[in-house]
C-alpha cells in the first residue's frame, strides 16, 4: 500500500517499522474473515484492515479523534489476522505503535485513565491481587451473582516435588495465575518430575504484558528487566529452558529481546531469555510421553488461546500431545476465533467480550465435552465464570493419574 | 450463408422499426407451438446459417441462428462432443436460434446445466435493428451485463439471434440405463437421496410406477454407480431418452393440454388430477389435464415453482404470470431492447 | 457525464451532516459513519489503487432498513453503492463523493439450510467460504472458490459473478444459485428466480448476476449445494518452458478430461507463495500446473492415469501426486493465497483479469514477458488456465512517482491483447472502475448504448454504483478509443445519456 508518513514520526525508528509494515498490506481484506470484532460488529472500522488505515491516516498527519481511538481499543490483540495474513503484515507490531501514538495525541478521560490504571496497579502484582482475591473468595457466597461469576473459586495446589533432576527447567510464576489457579504450575512440575526434569520457580512478577497492552511501555519494561535480573543467575547456571504455562505470557517472554534490544546493558540477556523460552506444550512434544499415565476417560475440548495459536503460532501440538496420550477432543468449530478474554480486554469491553464468550462457550459446548481444557489462566477465568463443565489447564488432566 | 443475410435480417427489422410493424421470428417452425399465439409479418432466418467457429480443444462452438440443430450436433459429434443441455428439438427442421430462444433443455439439464448456462455469447440484432455482439467465446465474461444468457428463453422478443457461442462437453465414455419399479413417493425420495451424494446419474424419468435413471462417466465409474443403486438394466435406453426429450414418448401422444410444471425437486406428487411424467429427479413434471389454469398454478406456487402450458388448451396465459414488480421489470427490458414492440410482440405475455 | 445528484447546491459538509442525520432515523446512530476519520478506511475495495471520500457508510441489519435508506436516496437523488467485504480487486465497490456507502456486512447469517433440496438461503454478507463450512456436516458444499473466499462475501460474489478454481468444471456463480431477493432503487422488495430450477420470464437471475450492484441491492441469495465429490486428487506437475505447460492444458481438455480445477502458476507466483505456504512447489520450475480431478474414486482413477499420459507428453519435468486430503489442501493453499502472498516481493500490485481462448494462452504469455520488459516493470503469472482466465500481477510500488501510471499503460496493453486474441477484459472480478476504459475498446457504441438501456429499465435516475461498470459514451470518447462502428460513429446518440 502506498504511504506517506508525517514528519513527526518519519525518520524515527517506530516510523519506519510502521512504514514497512504499511506497506506489506496490499489491502485484500482476508483478515477480515477471521477477525472476531469484524465478524461481531460488522464494521471495516473494527477489522485488522480498517484499523491498519486508521493507523496510516494518523502517521500520515490527520489527527486522530475518538473514533479512531475506540476502534483501536476494541481490538482483541489475537492476532488471528496475522495467521491469515499472506502479505505477512505482522498487525500486531503495528498496532502497538498506533495506540501509543493515538493515546500521545488524543489522551484518555478521567475515569478511563483511572480504570486504566487501578488495572495496572493491582492485576501485576502478587501480593496485591492474591489478597484481594482471597477476600473476595472468602466472601464469594454473600456477593451478588455479577461479581460472584468474576471470582473464581478457590482451587488447592497439589504440592510441588522435590526430586532432584539432572535436567532442570525454570518457571514463570507471572502474577495473576498463582492466585487464582495455583494447582497449574505445581501440575506441571509434577508432569515434569515424572519425565526427569526438576521444575524451578523463582521469585519473578508480572511478565510485563499488561502495561504493555495498556500503552505503558516504560512500566513494562521495569517488570521485564526485573524478570531478567531474577532469572539470570539460573540461566547461567544452566536452566535448560524457561517454561511458560500461560500462552498470554509465553508470548511476552518471546518478545523480550525486541522489546529490549536498544538497551544495551539488556538486550543480550533478555534475547537470550526469548531464545530459552518454551510453552510447555514444546516441551512436552518432544518428550518421551510413555511415561505418564493420565486418566484419559473424560472428553475434551480443547480452547486453543489466541496468543498460543496466533502469538505463538503452536496449533495444533496441544491437541496432537492429548490426542497421542488417549484423550478423546471434541470438535470445536471457529476454532481460530478469540474467548474475548484477551488480558484486561474483558474489564474494558464487557459488551464485547461477553459476546465473544457465549459464541465461545457454544463452540466447545456443541461437540458435548466433560471438561474444557485450555493453555492460558485469562482464558481459563473468564470461561470458567459461565462455563457448564469444568475449565482447567490442560496440564491439569496429564497431571491427573 | 454470406455475411449478407445478417444484413438482410438488420436491413428488415430497421423497416418495420420504422414503420412500426410486428415480425414474428420464424426458424424451423417447429416451435410454433409454445407460448403464446405468434403474430406479425414472418420473418425467416434460415438463410442466415453455417457453423462460424468450432475449436474442440477450446470446447466452444459459434454458429449462425438459421444453422439446424442436427448439422451442430453431428459435427461435435464427430469430436465426441455434445451440446450437454440436450435440447429437445421437435423436429428436424428445428434451429439453433430457435433453441436458444425458446431455452429448453433435455433430460441432462439438472446435472450439466440448462440452455442459459452453455450460452456465452451472442450476436443480436435489437429491435431497433442495431447489430450487437455480447459476451464471448471465452468460459468466463463478466464484461457488461450478461445480455447473452437474457436472451436465453427470451422467445425472440428481445432480439434476432444471429450468432451464438456454446460452450460443449465431451461425451461420456459410457452410458448405461437402469430401471427401477416403485411407487411415485418412494422414487421421489429416492431420487433426493441419491441426489445428495456424488453420483454419475445424467438423466431421470419416471411414469406409471417405473423409474429409469440414466448414469454417464468412465467405464469403472458406471460400473461402481451401478452396483451401488442397483436396478435393472435396460438395452433401448438411447431410444428412451430420445423419446422422452423429444415427446415421442406415448405418455405424449394422450389427448389434452399438456403442462409443464416446474417444482424444487422434493415437491411432493402434485394434488392435481391428471396423467403425469416426472423428470429432473424431480423438479420437472408432465402433467396433461384438464384442471383450470388457475387451479393449476395455485397449488404450484404454494410449492415455489411455475407452470407452463406447453401445448394444447388456451395459449393466451401459456407463462405462468410474474409478480408485478417482476413484470413491470419485464416491461422496461422489453422496451429498453425493443422500444416500438417490433419483435415477436405478445408471445411471451401480452405486450412483452 | 455527471450523475443526476452530483450538483448539491450546499457545501458537501453540510449535505454530509444532514444525510447523516437523516440516516440515523432509519438505522442505529453508530451504524451510520459521517466523520472523516471513519469514512477514510471506506475509501477504497481491495482496489487500494483507486480511492475516494463517501459522502457517508451505513450499516443496516436488517432488509427493511436498506428499503428505508434505498427510499431516500431515490428520493434526495443519492447515490448507492453497495458493499460487502470489500475484496473486490476492480473497484466497485469505489465509493461515490456525493454518494453513501451501503454496507452489508452485518447481513452475516445463514437463514437456511435445506439438505433435501441441496440450497441454503443465506444474507448477502455470508463469507462464500462460510457457506460451505456451514453445510460441510451434511457432506455439500458450494462450487464457486474465488481465491479470497475466506473473506469475500456472497452478495459482492453475485454482483461479480465470481468464479474459482472450479468453475471449469463447476460453474460460476450464475450457476449455482437459484433465487435472489433485492431491493430496487427506489425501496421494493423483489424476488428474482424461484427455488424451483428455473422461472417464468426473462432471465433475470442472468441479468443481475454480474451487474455489479448497478442494477439492485441484492439482500438474500438462496445458493445451490453439491455433493462434496468423495474423493479429490491433485496432480502438480512442473515444466521448463511456460509455453509448454499452457500446451499441456489444452492436451488434457483434448483428451476428454473435464478436470475440477485446473490452475497455473509461473516462477515467480510459485517463489512468492511458497514463501507463506511452504507447500513443497518446485521453485525451479518455469511453471506449475495443478490438476485436480474430483468424482467417485473408480472414476478418479481412470482420470488420473489418462492425465499422467497426457502430461507425460506435454513434456514435465516433475511430477507429484497430493498423497492425502492435507496435502491436497497444502497443494491448493497457496495458489489460493496468491496474490496476497506476492505483497511478499512487492509493496504494491496491480490484477489483470484477462480470459483468452486457451488455444492463445503460449502467445499472449511470451508476449506479456515482451511486455513486461518494455515497460520494466515485473509480472507475475497466477491464472485459471483452463478458462484460459489470466491473473497477470504487475508488480510497482505506489511510493514512487509515475509507477502506477506506468502500471496502467501496461495493464490497458496486456488487455487490448486478450481482447485481439478473442478474449474478454474480465473474467471474473468484473470491470468496476478499473476496466471501464477498456469496456470502450472491447464494446462499440451501439453496444453501450443498449447496457445503458438495459440499466435505465432498474434504475431509471443511475442511483444505484453509477459511473461504474458501463463506460458513458462521453468517457469513451475521450479515452480515445471508440469503436468506428460500420462505418459509422455514433456521436449523435451521446444526447441521449
Amino acid at each position: 500500500m502506498q504511504t506517506n508518513l508525517a514528519d513527526f514520526i518519519r525518520h524515527t525508528a517506530e516510523g519506519a517499522e510502521a512504514d514497512s509494515i504499511l506497506r506489506s498490506c496490499v489491502h485484500c481484506g482476508f483478515c477480515t474473515a477471521t477477525c472476531p470484532t469484524y465478524q461481531l460488529l460488522g464494521d471495516e472500522l473494527d477489522g485488522p484492515r480498517g484499523r491498519i488505515y486508521l493507523i496510516k491516516q494518523v502517521l500520515e498527519g490527520t489527527p486522530p479523534a475518538h473514533a479512531t481511538q475506540l476502534h483501536l481499543d476494541r481490538c482483541l490483540t489475537c492476532r488471528s489476522c496475522e495467521t491469515t495474513c499472506p502479505s505477512g503484515v505482522r498487525f500486531g507490531r503495528l498496532l502497538d505503535i498506533g495506540r501509543h501514538v493515538v493515546e500521545t495525541q488524543v489522551g484518555r478521560t478521567v475515569v478511563d485513565r483511572a480504570l486504566r490504571k487501578l488495572l495496572r496497579t493491582i492485576l501485576p502484582y502478587r501480593n496485591r491481587f492474591g489478597p484481594l482475591l482471597r477476600c473476595g473468595q472468602v466472601f464469594r457466597g454473600m456477593m451478588p451473582p455479577v461479581l460472584k461469576k468474576m471470582t473464581p473459586p478457590r482451587v488447592a495446589a497439589a504440592p510441588w516435588p522435590d526430586n532432584r533432576h539432572q535436567r532442570e527447567m525454570l518457571v514463570l510464576n507471572g502474577c495473576v495465575q498463582p492466585a487464582i489457579a495455583p494447582n497449574i504450575n505445581s501440575d506441571t512440575a509434577r508432569v515434569l518430575d515424572r519425565l526427569g526434569i526438576r521444575l524451578i520457580t523463582t521469585n519473578d512478577g508480572c511478565c510485563g504484558a499488561l502495561s504493555q497492552h495498556l500503552n505503558a511501555r516504560e512500566e513494562a519494561l521495569k517488570f521485564i528487566r526485573r524478570n531478567v535480573d531474577t532469572w539470570w543467575p539460573h540461566i547461567e547456571a544452566g536452566v535448560e529452558a524457561i517454561v511458560s504455562t500461560a500462552s498470554g505470557c509465553g508470548v511476552m517472554l518471546k518478545d523480550y529481546g525486541y522489546l529490549l534490544r536498544e538497551d544495551p546493558g539488556y538486550a543480550d540477556k533478555a534475547a537470550k531469555i526469548s531464545a530459552l523460552t518454551r510453552d510447555i506444550s514444546e516441551i512436552l512434544e518432544t518428550e518421551d510421553l510413555k511415561k505418564l499415565r493420565p486418566n484419559t476417560k473424560l472428553r475434551v475440548a480443547f480452547q486453543s488461546p489466541c496468543s498460543l495459536q496466533h502469538g505463538l503460532r503452536l496449533t495444533g501440538r496441544v491437541e496432537r500431545i492429548l490426542t497421542s496420550l488417549g484423550f478423546s477432543l471434541v470438535a470445536v468449530p471457529d476454532a481460530h476465533l478469540c474467548c474475548g478474554s484477551a488480558g484486561t480486554y474483558s474489564i474494558l469491553n464487557p459488551t464485547i467480550s461477553s459476546q465473544l464468550k457465549k459464541n465461545k462457550l457454544e463452540a466447545l459446548g456443541s461437540g458435548a465435552p466433560d471438561v474444557i481444557a485450555t493453555a492460558n489462566i485469562g482464558c481459563l477465568s473468564h470461561l470458567q465464570s459461565e462455563a457448564s463443565v469444568p475449565v482447567v489447564h490442560w496440564i491439569s488432566l496429564v497431571a491427573d493419574s | 450463408m454470406s455475411s449478407d443475410s445478417a444484413q438482410d435480417l438488420i436491413a428488415a427489422v430497421k423497416r418495420a422499426c420504422d414503420r412500426k410493424v410486428a415480425l414474428c421470428l420464424q426458424g424451423g417452425n417447429t416451435k410454433d407451438f409454445y407460448g403464446r399465439e405468434p403474430c406479425g409479418e414472418p420473418i425467416s432466418i434460415l438463410s442466415h446459417s453455417g457453423i462460424v467457429d468450432y475449436a474442440p480443444t477450446e470446447l466452444v462452438i459459434t454458429a449462425r441462428g438459421g444453422t439446424r440443430l442436427t448439422e451442430i450436433e453431428s459435427v461435435v459429434a464427430e469430436h465426441k462432443q455434445m451440446l450437454a443441455f440436450e435440447p429437445p428439438s421437435f423436429g428436424s427442421e428445428a434451429t439453433l436460434g430457435g433453441t436458444i430462444a425458446s431455452g429448453l433443455s433435455g433430460p441432462r439439464r439438472p446435472y450439466v446445466g440448462a440452455a442459459r448456462d452453455f450460452t456465452l455469447g451472442i450476436r443480436m440484432i435489437n429491435g431497433r435493428g442495431e447489430d450487437l455482439k455480447f459476451g464471448g467465446k471465452v468460459m468466463k465474461n463478466v464484461a457488461g451485463y450478461d445480455v447473452s444468457r437474457l436472451l436465453v428463453g427470451s422467445m425472440g422478443t428481445l432480439g434476432v439471434l444471429l450468432e451464438i457461442s456454446l460452450k460443449v462437453l465431451p461425451v461420456p465414455k459410457v452410458e448405461q440405463t437402469l430401471m427401477f419399479e416403485l411407487e411415485q413417493d418412494q422414487a421421489l425420495a429416492l431420487q433426493n437421496d441419491w441426489a445428495r451424494k456424488p453420483s454419475p446419474i445424467s438423466a431421470t424419468s419416471y411414469r406409471e410406477g417405473v423409474l429409469h435413471i440414466r448414469l454417464s462417466g468412465s467405464e469403472k465409474g458406471v460400473k461402481a454407480a451401478r452396483a451401488r443403486l442397483g436396478g435393472e438394466k435396460i438395452d433401448h435406453g438411447r431410444k428412451h431418452w430420445h423419446d422422452i426429450k423429444e415427446q415421442r414418448h406415448k405418455f405424449f401422444s394422450q389427448s389434452g393440454p399438456l403442462w409443464r410444471i416446474s417444482v424444487p425437486p422434493t415437491a411432493p406428487t402434485l394434488n392435481i388430477p391428471g396423467s403425469a411424467l416426472l423428470e429432473w429427479s424431480g423438479a420437472l413434471r408432465w402433467l396433461i389435464t384438464d384442471t383450470p389454469a388457475q387451479k393449476i398454478r395455485a397449488e404450484v406456487d404454494k410449492l415455489g415453482g411455475h407452470a407452463v402450458l406447453f401445448r394444447g388448451g388456451d395459449r393466451e396465459n401459456a407463462f405462468h404470470p410474474l409478480a408485478t414488480a417482476v413484470h413491470k421489470l419485464h416491461e422496461n427490458l422489453k422496451k429498453a431492447f425493443d422500444p416500438m414492440g417490433v419483435l415477436n410482440p405478445g408471445r411471451m405475455y401480452e405486450g412483452i | 457525464m455527471s450523475t443526476p445528484a452530483s450538483q448539491f447546491k450546499e457545501p458537501l459538509e453540510s449535505v454530509r451532516a444532514r444525510v447523516a442525520d437523516d440516516l440515523r432515523a432509519v438505522v442505529a446512530a453508530e451504524s451510520v459513519l459521517s466523520d472523516i476519520e471513519s469514512l477514510r478506511p471506506y475509501e477504497c475495495d481491495g482496489l487500494s489503487a483507486y480511492r475516494k471520500l463517501p459522502l457517508v457508510v451505513v450499516l443496516p441489519d436488517r432488509i427493511e432498513q436498506v428499503q428505508e435508506v434505498a427510499r431516500y436516496c431515490f428520493k434526495n437523488d443519492i447515490p448507492i453503492v453497495a458493499r460487502g467485504a470489500g475484496t473486490g480487486l476492480s473497484g466497485g465497490a469505489l465509493p461515490i463523493e456525493n454518494g453513501v456507502i451501503l454496507s452489508l456486512a452485518k447481513f452475516n447469517r445463514v437463514l437456511k439450510i435445506d439438505a433435501q433440496n441441496r440450497t441454503a438461503v443465506v444474507q448477502p454478507g455470508v463469507r462464500n467460504l462460510a457457506i460451505s463450512e456451514a453445510v460441510a456436516h451434511l457432506d455439500l458444499y458450494y462450487a464457486p472458490d474465488p481465491s479470497s473466499q475466506i473473506a469475500c462475501t456472497i452478495g459482492g460474489n453475485v454482483a461479480e459473478n465470481a468464479g474459482g478454481l472450479h468453475c471449469l468444471k463447476y460453474g460460476l456463480t450464475v450457476h449455482n444459485i437459484l433465487k435472489l431477493k433485492i431491493v430496487t432503487v427506489d425501496g421494493d422488495l423483489v424476488t428474482i428466480g424461484s427455488d424451483a430450477l428455473d422461472s417464468p420470464g426473462y432471465d433475470l437471475l442472468s441479468i443481475l448476476t454480474g451487474s455489479e450492484g448497478l442494477l439492485g441491492i441484492i439482500v438474500e441469495v438462496t445458493v445451490k449445494l453439491l455433493p462434496k465429490p468423495e474423493c479429490a486428487r491433485v496432480i502438480m506437475a512442473s515444466f521448463d518452458d511456460i509455453e509448454k505447460a499452457g500446451n499441456a492444458v489444452g492436451n488434457i481438455i483434448a483428451a476428454g478430461i473435464i478436470p475440477g480445477g485446473l490452475e497455473m502458476m509461473d516462477n515467480a507466483a510459485i517463489r512468492a507463495t511458497e514463501d507463506f505456504v511452504h507447500a513443497g512447489y518446485d521453485v525451479e520450475a518455469a511453471a506449475i500446473l495443478l490438476c485436480e480431478l474430483d468424482g467417485i474414486p473408480d472414476e478418479v482413477e481412470d482420470d488420473i492415469e489418462s492425465v499422467k499420459v497426457v502430461l507425460a507428453q506435454s513434456g514435465y519435468t516433475q511430477m507429484q501426486i497430493a498423497e492425502n486430503e492435507a496435502q491436497r489442501q497444502l497443494f491448493w493453499s497457496g495458489r489460493k493465497a496468491a496474490f496476497p502472498a506476492v505483497g511478499r516481493i512487492s509493496p504494491d500490485y496491480y490484477c489483470i483479469d484477462g480470459t483468452i481462448p486457451r488455444r492463445a494462452l503460449g502467445s499472449v504469455l511470451n508476449k506479456i514477458t515482451e511486455l513486461s520488459k518494455e515497460y520494466g516493470l515485473r509480472v507475475v503469472n497466477v491464472f485459471h488456465a483452463g478458462d484460459g482466465n489470466l491473473h497477470p500481477l504487475i508488480l510497482y510500488d505506489g511510493n514512487v512517482e509515475g509507477d502506477l501510471e506506468k502500471t496502467e499503460l501496461l495493464a490497458a496493453r496486456i488487455l487490448q491483447l486478450c481482447i485481439e486474441v478473442g478474449g474478454t477484459i474480465t473474467g471474473e472480478h468484473g470491470v468496476g472502475m478499473e476496466k471501464i476504459d477498456q469496456m470502450c475498446v472491447q464494446f462499440d457504441s451501439l453496444e453501450l448504448t443498449q447496457f445503458h438501456a438495459v440499466k435505465e429499465a432498474f434504475d431509471e435516475k443511475r442511483l444505484l454504483n453509477p459511473d461504474k461498470a458501463v463506460p458513458t459514451l462521453h468517457r469513451c470518447a475521450e479515452f480515445g478509443a471508440m469503436h468506428v462502428h460500420k462505418g459509422q460513429l455514433k456521436f449523435p446518440e451521446i444526447e441521449r445519456f
